[in-house]
């Protein structure tokens, strides 16, 4: 309170009196009612400021006095004191102040007891710089500009003031800054008149000083400025709202209410309310025997025109998935077993690969051979198609497009890999092949620069037959690597960056994405021999089946992304329905379901010689 | 009380047994336990609302509950701090309200505000003299309370986005300030809806909860 007391007293005064808005104002602030009620208008702190007249510097030895007795020194201001002659200790106070000079009844007002509750940090502020040695100089400038309008009506209304004062201060709240009103308008004005009187009679403030004086305020102390705000919202002056200023800690991550309130005992369990079911059991089972077990080879492909073709050592054969028939596509030399089928992507050719480094091209629905590619030196275990290129692997780790419309067919060696070459995929778009091989490694070409890899990426810790490219997302690349590895490894195939990881805990022998859900599905080979449905990007695991006795070998999604077949080396060619399509959702994948297929009708999209 | 008042009294209770015990609270006892339940409240806003994930707390058993409280140690840390100087004042009686402005981290709006005013009520107490409250009365009423507050997150809009939270007190004029203290606005929402809880108390103190919140859009 002290500190308070000390700058009020030359502010107030002379602001008061000088502006007419302040005038009204002033009487508000100052009286210890207009303070602590919650009414009083945002405005009143400051006028508190305004009060601090230069002029009023020049008095110093009279506040000195004054105020120095008080504890509060110049705490009080003037305008605390002319408060506290309004509210409470009107008459008194006036009288007092009328009689002596106008400056010297100021000073003494402020000393009236009044002047202690005044004593608010608010005020201080205000008051604080300016106070103490300003009077003096305060009457003569303010006697030559300001005086006029706000005088006048304090002179006609002191007589009112003394019965109105108390309640009108109250009611001033908001002071409007119409000079002329004054008197009939508001108490408050007529107050601030009166105050004005009787301080004045010589002293009024010059307007001129009050404004240079304004601006200042906000500059001087803005946190006063604020606890002045805060007082006229209302806070009771006596206390003050303190905030713990170091900011709270950060949380660690985003919090969503909705799921925590939905939140189930265990978190695994979170994802199944939003689960889909899947079939566990086997739509159809083959068999498939004759099923050379050898995990490096890719014996199993789903055309696009709903047609199974399986490798049986050196026989292949196509089931039709529309008819259920079942035909005996060819049967190799007895040198030599397939190590490799393939449909091209208008399901009319069957590529194969042959133990020998042959590849042959059979067209399925006149069930004859139509050209024999040479070039491998071993066995080929792995074919992908882009449009006319059909793309080999062979166990030497070498890679070679061939282009089959063209009679030197060999277009391109892609030479990285240094042992059997078991997984190879081009991207849908064409732009991308990968290719994943008994080195560990998963390399990644791009189509226009075919010689070396663009990426070469070494994270996994056994073979990596397993590959897919994400159908909603062209550079996203799943990888899985072999029995002392066990993880899925998702890369940004623009930039290399590997962006997700899966431990699956068993080998990973083939991977499929769901063309219908952001889901992938992988099969895996020791321990488990399970198929696992995985959510992407959450990678929570929807689902596993223990789907086979043995080993996974490979697997085939159906053309309309619904049916998975898997076969193993346990002879059995197994069709899961894992992606069954909602009910209400129209069939937005593929043509040809493997019940209602578009027919058997081939369109026939290359030539080949 | 009258020493003589209290020798009866001890009196009775050996007739009556400990069946209905009465404890007066010492001012600053009941003060001590009006700031355990600040600590509590701040704890249980910051989990019922979100502020923290609700893998930061953890159960402990109070007023016959199971109340969250942080194991965060920033948090944790963050709370003693502020708790070490609520103390003080607590007992020194400096404090009337304590609130907690749960503020947009995005926007920097304040969404929420829970305020807690004290109330010593020492004088008109003893005037009125309202037969004193037993520990487990006590108990109860905060309970119901707390159960209130948890119940209020039926009622209460979702906070979206990251919030972070402020604690403000409304202190006396001469109150000691440390340095980590500030002055500050009442960080009022601004339109904002207000739902009155339960009140509870001791026999010197007595706290009013109040939660006022932006009205959804």
């Amino acid at each position: 309170m002290a500190t308070t007391a000390v700058h009020t007293p030359v502010k107030s005064h002379s602001n008061i009196f000088s502006t007419k808005a302040a005038g009204g104002r002033m009487p508000l602030t100052p009286s210890p009612r207009g303070r602590n009620s919650p009414n009083a208008s945002p405005f009143t702190p400051p006028a508190r400021r305004r009060h601090h007249d230069p002029s009023w510097h020049a008095d110093p030895p009279r506040k000195a006095n004054l105020f120095g007795d008080s504890s509060s020194r110049s705490g009080g201001s003037l305008t605390a004191a002319f408060a506290s002659l309004n509210v409470s200790g009107s008459t008194k106070s006036r009288s007092s102040r009328v009689a002596p000079s106008p400056k010297s009844n100021i000073a003494r007002s402020a000393a009236s007891p009044l002047r202690l509750d005044l004593g608010v940090s608010d005020w201080a502020l205000t008051g604080s710089g300016m106070t103490v040695g300003q009077t003096p100089v305060k009457r003569k400038t303010r006697s030559g500009t300001g005086k006029t309008t706000i005088r006048i009506n304090g002179d006609r209304f002191i007589p009112t003031r003394g019965a109105s004062s108390p309640t009108a201060s109250s009611k001033i709240e908001h002071p409007t800054s119409r000079p002329g009103s004054g008197h009939g308008r508001s108490n408050s004005v007529l107050s601030g008149g009166v105050f004005g009187n009787d301080d004045n009679d010589s002293t009024n403030p010059s307007s001129g000083d009050d404004t240079s004086e304004l601006y200042q305020r906000p500059n001087t102390d803005s946190r006063e400025y604020e606890s002045s705000i805060a007082a006229a919202c209302g806070v009771n002056l006596t206390t003050r709202i303190l905030a713990f200023k170091p900011s709270a800690p950060e949380s660690s991550k985003p919090i969503d209410l909705r799921s925590q309130y939905n939140r189930p005992l265990k978190p695994a369990a979170s994802a199944a309310q939003f689960r889909r079911r899947i079939l566990t059991a086997p739509e159809r089972v083959l068999d498939a025997p004759g099923l050379v077990d050898d995990y490096y080879l890719n014996l199993l492909d789903w055309s696009s025109n709903n047609q199974v073709a399986i490798g049986l050592e050196r026989h292949v054969y196509v089931w039709n998935a529309d008819t259920g028939n079942v035909n005996a596509l060819c049967e190799t030399s007895p040198d030599t077993y397939v190590t490799s089928v393939k449909w091209s992507g208008d399901g009319a050719y069957v590529a194969l690969g042959l133990d020998s480094g042959d590849v042959q091209i059979w067209d399925v629905e006149d069930q004859t051979k139509l050209r024999t590619m040479s070039g491998h030196q071993s066995r080929v275990g792995v074919m992908s198609w882009n449009k006319a290129i059909l793309s080999t692997g062979s166990r030497s780790g070498n890679i070679f497009n061939h282009d089959v419309r063209i009679a030197e067919h060999k277009t391109a060696e892609l030479l990285s890999h240094s042992s059997e070459v078991c997984g190879l995929e081009w991207r849908s778009d064409g732009a991308q092949l990968a290719s994943g091989g008994n080195d560990n490694l998963v390399n990644i070409w791009d189509a226009r620069s075919i010689q070396t890899p663009k990426w070469t990426k070494t994270n996994h810790k056994a073979a990596v037959k397993a590959l897919a490219w994400c159908p909603w997302q062209l550079n996203l690349l799943a990888t899985g690597g072999g029995n002392y590895d066990r993880c899925i490894h998702f890369w940004n195939s623009t930039t290399g960056a590997r962006v997700n990881s899966i431990d699956t805990g068993s080998q990973v022998t083939s991977l499929k994405w769901s063309t219908n859900y952001r889901e992938l599905v992988s099969c895996h080979g020791m321990p488990d021999n399970q198929l696992n449905i995985w959510s992407y990007p959450n990678l929570v695991r929807n689902v596993e089946i223990p789907a086979h006795e043995t080993r996974i070998l490979h697997s085939a999604l159906s053309p309309d992304g619904q049916t998975l077949a898997t076969c193993a080396s346990d002879e059995n060619l197994k069709f899961w329905k894992l992606f069954e399509k909602r009910p209400g959702s129209a069939g937005t994948a593929r043509e040809g379901s493997s019940i209602t297929g578009k027919g058997n009708k081939m369109a026939k999209q290359m030539t080949i010689r | 009380m009258p020493p003589a008042e209290k020798t009866k009294k001890s009196k009775a209770a050996g007739k009556l047994g400990d069946k209905d015990k009465v404890h007066k609270l010492s001012l600053k006892g009941s003060s001590k336990l009006v700031a355990e339940f600040f600590e509590y409240s701040i704890n249980t806003i910051l989990f019922q609302r979100g502020v923290y994930p609700a893998e930061d707390f953890t159960a402990v058993k109070k007023y016959g509950l199971n109340m969250l409280i942080s194991a965060d140690d920033q948090v944790k840390a963050y709370i003693r701090k502020i708790m070490s100087q609520l103390n003080k004042w607590m007992l020194g009686g400096k404090i009337s309200k304590l609130v907690v402005v749960i503020t947009s981290k995005d926007t920097g709006e304040n969404l929420e505000r829970w305020q807690f005013d004290v109330q010593l009520q020492g004088k008109a107490a003893k005037a009125k003299a309202p037969p004193p409250k037993t520990e487990k009365e006590i108990q109860e009423e905060i309970q119901s309370l707390f159960r209130q507050i948890t119940a209020s997150v039926t009622f209460l809009p979702m906070l979206d986005g990251r919030c972070t939270f402020n604690v403000l007190v409304y202190a006396d004029g001469d109150a000691e300030v440390p340095m980590e203290w500030g002055d500050s606005d009442a960080r009022e929402i601004v339109g904002g809806e207000k739902v009155t809880l339960r009140s509870w108390g001791t026999s010197s103190h007595k706290v009013d909860t109040l939660v006022s919140y932006r009205l959804a859009d």
